[in-house]
This record gives C-alpha cells, structure tokens and sequence, in this order.
C-alpha cells in the first residue's frame, strides 16, 4: 500500500509540491497526471526515496520513506520513463544485475529471471545482447527489471510512451496482471485514452497540488454534462474575456490570442450566439466541440491540455 | 559492502566486454617509451647527450686551417660534436634545410696569412635558424677556442714573425733558425701551462636521490626505461582514470545510475561501488603496464610491495580527481575537456615529459608536490635507485595525501549529488 499525506517540497523559490496527499491500496493502479512541471517527479522521486519532503510524510507498506528509505525499497519496483539497461549485456545478464542489487542470488535469482522474462515474452530472446532489441522490447524488459523482485509497490512513470498501439496494448495487459498479483500502482501517462483504459483510480495534478481524485465515473460526474467549445483563429484575448465573462452560461477555461476554450451546456444551441460574439472581437478560423472525457476534465481543472 | 562489490564487479565486466578505448590508452606509455628509446635511448644509455652535429668548410687549405677541426673533433669535446666537411657553402646550406645540422664555421682564404702577418683573422660562422640550442653550444665553443687561441698568439708573436720571415724569403732554414723558433714556441706554451687542466675535464650528470655522481641513466636500455617508462605509465594512468570514469557519466546520463540508486542500495554503496571499480580497474592495468615494462622494456621489477604502495595511492588520486570531475560535469564532452587539461597541466608540472631535474629551481619543487610528479619519483626510487619502502616516505606521503584527499571529496560530492 502507497500512503502520501500532505508533502510539501520546495525548490529555492519553487513550491514543487504544497500538500499533496493520496493512497493506494494494494492490487489498485493509481494514474497520476499533470502537465510538464505539474508535481509528479517530485512526487515519484519522494516514493523512490530520493527526493526528501519539507513536510508530510510518505510510507510504502507502512514503511516511512524518509527515515528508512532502504527498507522502503525492498518493497518497490520502478519502471523509468527511458529505458535504463546496459545495451551490451543479454537480457538475463540485465535482470540478474539488477535481481542482486535486490537481495536475490543463486536459484531464487535464476528462478526470478525466468518467470519475468516469460511474462514479458522476452524468453526465447533472454541471451542476446538487447542493443539488438525493438522499442517494444526494449520497454518490455525495462518493466521485467522494475518487478522482477515480485514488489508489493510498483511505480510506472510513462512506460508506453513512443510505442504503437499494439505494443501499447500489451504493455497495459502487462501492468493489469502485475496489479491482478496483488500490487499498488502508480502509473503516470501522457496518454488520457490509457488512463481511462487502465487506472482504478485518477489523480490530476497541477502545481504541486492535486486538482481532483476518483474513479472515472466520479471524474466524470465532476466534469458535469457540460461540452468544451474550442474556437481557434485571432482574437484580442483581454476583449474576449470581458465579454465572455458577462454571460453566465459560458465559462471561460482559456483566452489567448490565437485559442478559446469555452465549458457550455447544449454547445450546438450555444454555438452560433458565441460565434456571433466571437466574429465582433476577432476572426474565427476553425471550431470544434468535444465531449465530456477525461480530457475535457483535465483541461477545465488546469487549463491546458495534458502535452503541453 | 555487498551491493558495493556488486556494482563494482558489474562496472568491471562491461569494461572487460568492451576494452577497445582503454586498450587503445594502454599503448600510449608503451609507444611513447619506444619513441624516447629512438630519440635519446643509446646516447643517454652511455651517458652522453646527443652529439651536436658541426660543419666546416676550409677555404684557406693551410697548416693552420687544418688544425681547427681539431678544436671539435679533440679532447674531451668530441663527445659532444660531430664534425663534418663540407665542398661549399651550397651543401652546408642542404644539410640546414634537412635540420642535419647545427652550426658551420667557414675558414675564409688567406686565414693563415692574415696570422702570419700579425693582421686580424677571422673565422666566419652560421647558425642553422631552424635550431636554437645546438648553435649556441657551437658558438660558445667557438668563443672559448678564439679566448685560448688569441692568448696562445700573444705568447708567440716572435717565432710566427720568424716564420713569416722565412715564407717571405722563400728559402729553407737554417738549423739555428729551426731550434730558435721550436724554442720561441716552447716558450708559449710553457706560459700557457694552466691550460693543460682542460684535458683531465670529465663530465658527470647527478640525478636526484644519487649519493655519488653516476653517468647517465646507465649503460643499458634496460635502466633507461625504468627512467623514462614510470612517467608515461603515470600519465597512461590519469587518461585511462578519465575514459573509466567516463562511462560512469554516460550510465548517469542513461539514467542507469538514477536506476541503481531506486533498488535497496544506500547511496554511499553505489559511490563506493564506483571507487572500488575505479581504483581496482586501474590497479589491474597498472599491473599489467609493470609486467609489459618487465617483460618488453626489461625493466628490474624489484620490490613488488613498495611498486604497489605507490601504485595504490597514485590510482586514489586519480580516481578520486575523474570521480569529481564527472560529478561537476553536465556532459561527458565537458568532463572529458576539463578532465584532459588537468591531467595535461599536471603532466607538465610533473615531468612527464621533460624530466624534472631540468626545471629552475621553483619548479623541480612543484613537481615534488604535484601527486603524478612525486608518484613517478617513487617508481623512479624504487626500480633505479633501489630505494626501499622505507625510504620513498616525503614523496610516498605527498603520493598518499593527494589520494586520501581527491577520493574523499570525491565521495562527498558524488554522494550529495545522488542525494540530492
């Protein structure tokens, strides 16, 4: 179990986290996400033991990080977003590196290096060099040396990114049976349409705080039935807000000059009096209305959209 | 201590799997001390210097012309001048251009007369412009011959003027006129008798640690190498250092070390699992280089233990030097700058290249102090001088101390940046 209560970590003058707090039971996958900068480094690099909080604390099975950060770790398994194995060595010499630096040797370590290589597919390729590997492969293995140890904690920054779909799919069966074995997942994505597919539950974070937590259905329900109108074009950004801000049944997520993104209720009865305003205070050049998703909720929460 | 061994014996194998750079460094001191041998290894075996290569062209082809090479090629300074004739000015100018030679000294037509007549005489002499010392030793030769030759004239003003008058006759001499020249001549040269201490000069060349003077390096090739080789070795050190250090930077980069510091390793265990790879890496190799010398150079291996305290000590250093500077360093290519012009400074400061006793005063202490300078010292002291453990102590302590120090700065920096 993964237990954070209100970190606050600061860098100089940058408050990187200012109360965060959140749990994960075990067997559950919890998608943290945020823009660049939004917090989940620091947040992943406290869990991992490496980053100290300013205040608040954070336990791994009930072990305080911060004061015993090495028996912390016995429980954890991290996946890292890039790919960190030695390209020069076969893929059992890379699992039973990093198997001895947890504890394992002899035929516990054999025994644990098999199994991990079967359920990532990779045992028919386990004595070659994986400078020869595919992407797919290569994330795949990078997963086998993250829970190789059989962790009761798992933390998955961005494990798919830069994969095609197919791989993709197989990587997020992966993560679902590592959960089905009984253990809490933080996994950070890019992709919304993955969180969606594979977390219990979310947490959206922005500027070290979390903005909104729950399941799907709860985000959901929180992003209302309201749709997004993104207008793109020229617009006097300052003009647009003023006027945009007089109509109670708009609400302005976004103004710049080139983007507005508007949350409304009925958005085809509402479009063309917005678009109509729009005309008097720019120049509209492209219209598009979404439907409530996750997206839609991340945007209005943090006003922007998740790559940006 | 276990995942220390453990990253160590890791970072190990991969530099066994992939030995290509570090190979490629290894024949840095092994070629350098082949080239030195070629340069200067056989004069300097029988301890003289380089001869110092002399034109001479005799246009005046007299009596006295034809005793002048001998101020070259006679006594003790034909140990260190080769002499050479040449036809004309035209050759003299080919060998200058080929860097053949030195110096040449022409003998202009009606020298010997200029002489005999008690007029002014003159040897001309050119310089080779694309040398700088060897000219100025034959010019100071030359001035010192001109001083002994111009008092030796004074002395025998009045039997060159019989001489003369007998040239000037054109008739054969007289017996009486015979023993009163030999005894005008004789005469001089009693007056110059201080003079004969210049054929007992012998020259002798100290080196630091000697109690008696020797000559050279000594009389085989053998000992000079064990001269030569321990500083290339030194400096072979500190570049391999760099290049294994390195590859620590780039798993940085990679991300691998971040990787190894989220398993159940305490920080410090990873820094140390990265000292022990350093320092026994360069130990091996350091090793290996000593049994090449011993093997290919012949270089007398003697006291194995002393060889290693210095050795154990150097390779601290130098470990301890690449390990902070990779841990200031953003990018291998800035390390691999800042770590390649330490090591070069050092070099120079040590006497790598030019050996420290030919340094002004100030900076033979330097070089005492610098740790490469006194670690090729203590190589020196033991396999030349013969020195025993116990006596290599000021420069094994100044060897030591750099070690101790670098290395734990070292650990302290690397140890906070992964802590960070």
């Amino acid at each position: 179990m993964i237990e954070v209560v209100n970190l606050y970590k600061k860098y100089g003058v940058n408050e990187a986290l200012r109360g965060i707090s959140f749990r994960v039971q075990p067997g559950e996958i919890y998608g943290l996400l945020g823009p660049n900068g939004a917090g989940k480094s620091t947040t992943i690099g406290i869990l991992c033991g490496l980053v100290r909080p300013d205040a608040g604390q954070a336990s791994l099975n009930g072990i305080d990080i911060a004061r015993q950060p090495v028996e912390a770790r016995r429980v954890l398994g991290v996946v890292p977003q890039d790919v960190a194995l030695y390209s020069e060595f076969s893929a059992r010499d890379n699992l039973a590196f990093f198997g001895r630096l947890y504890g394992l040797r002899g035929a516990a370590l054999t025994g644990a290096i098999d199994r991990v290589l079967a359920r990532v597919n990779l045992a028919d390729r386990a004595k070659e060099p994986v400078e020869g590997f595919s992407g797919g492969m290569l994330r795949r293995l990078n997963i086998a040396a993250g829970v190789l140890h059989n962790p009761s904690v798992v933390l998955m920054d961005e494990p798919t990114v830069g994969l095609d779909p197919q791989t993709r799919a197989s990587i997020l069966d992966l993560v679902r049976a590592i959960a089905a074995g009984g253990a809490a997942i933080v996994y950070t994505t890019h992709y919304l349409d993955e969180a969606e597919r594979l977390c219990d539950r979310l947490g959206i974070i922005d500027h070290g705080v979390i903005l909104a937590e729950g399941t799907l259905q709860e985000l959901r329900e929180a992003a209302g039935a309201r749709e997004i109108i993104a207008l793109r074009g020229i617009f006097r950004a300052d003009a647009v807000t003023l006027e945009i801000e007089k109509h109670t049944e708009w609400e302005l997520i976004k103004a710049t000059d080139s983007e507005l993104l508007l949350t409304v209720q009925h958005a085809e009865q509402q479009l063309a009096a917005l678009l109509a305003l729009a005309a008097t205070l720019g120049t509209v050049r492209e219209v598009a209305i979404r439907q409530p998703s996750l997206e839609n909720l991340f945007i209005k929460l943090t006003g922007r959209e998740l790559r940006e | 201590m276990r995942a220390t061994f453990i990253v160590a014996a890791h970072q190990l194998r991969r530099v066994v799997r992939n030995p290509g750079l570090i190979l490629l460094l290894l024949a840095i001191p092994l070629t350098l001390a082949v080239m030195e041998y070629g340069a200067f290894g056989r004069s300097a075996a029988e301890g003289k210097l380089p001869p110092v290569k002399v034109l001479f062209l005799d246009e005046d082809d007299t009596v006295v012309s034809g005793f002048l090479p001998q101020v070259f090629s006679g006594g003790p300074a034909k140990d260190f001048f080769e002499l050479a004739q040449v036809p004309d000015k035209q050759e003299a100018a080919r060998l200058f251009t080929r860097n053949q030679a030195a110096a040449l000294i022409v003998v202009p037509r009606g020298f010997q007369d200029a002489l005999l007549a008690n007029r002014p005489a003159e040897l001309v002499f050119y310089r080779n412009p694309i040398q700088s010392i060897g000219p100025d030793i034959v010019a100071s030769m030359l001035q010192m011959t001109t001083l002994i030759g111009n008092g030796l004239y004074a002395k025998a003003l009045e039997p060159i003027r019989q001489v003369k008058a007998l040239l000037d006759a054109g008739r054969d001499p007289t017996s009486a006129e015979v023993a009163a020249i030999s005894q005008g001549f004789f005469e001089a040269g009693r007056r110059l008798q201080g003079l004969d201490a210049l054929t007992n000069l012998r020259i002798g060349v100290q080196r630091p640690g000697d109690t008696q003077a020797r000559t050279g390096f000594g009389s085989d090739p053998a000992q000079f190498f064990a001269y030569v080789f321990p500083g290339l070795v030194v400096f072979a050190l500190m570049f391999i250092a760099q290049a294994l250090a390195i590859r620590l930077l780039r798993d940085r980069l990679k991300g691998l070390q971040r990787r190894i510091v989220m398993t159940p390793v305490s920080p410090l265990a990873v820094v140390l699992g990265g000292v022990t790879y350093l320092v026994v890496g360069l130990l091996v190799l350091l090793v290996f280089l000593g049994v090449i010398g011993g093997l290919v150079f012949r270089i007398p291996l003697r006291d194995p233990l002393s060889l290693l305290a210095i050795g154990l000590g150097f390779a601290l250093f130098a470990a301890g030097l690449h390990l902070l500077s990779i841990s200031l360093s953003k990018s291998d290519r800035s390390a691999g700058f800042v770590g390649s012009v330490v090591v070069l400074v050092l070099s120079l400061l040590g006497g790598t290249f030019v050996p420290a006793e030919q340094y002004p005063p100030f900076l033979q202490r330097v070089a005492a102090i610098v740790p490469n300078g006194a670690a090729q010292q203590g190589f020196i002291d033991v396999l030349v001088h013969k020195m025993p453990l116990v006596g290599l102590g000021p420069g094994l302590g100044v060897v030591w101390a750099w070690g101790i120090v670098t290395m734990a700065l070292a650990v302290f920096v690397e140890r906070r940046r992964l802590r960070a």
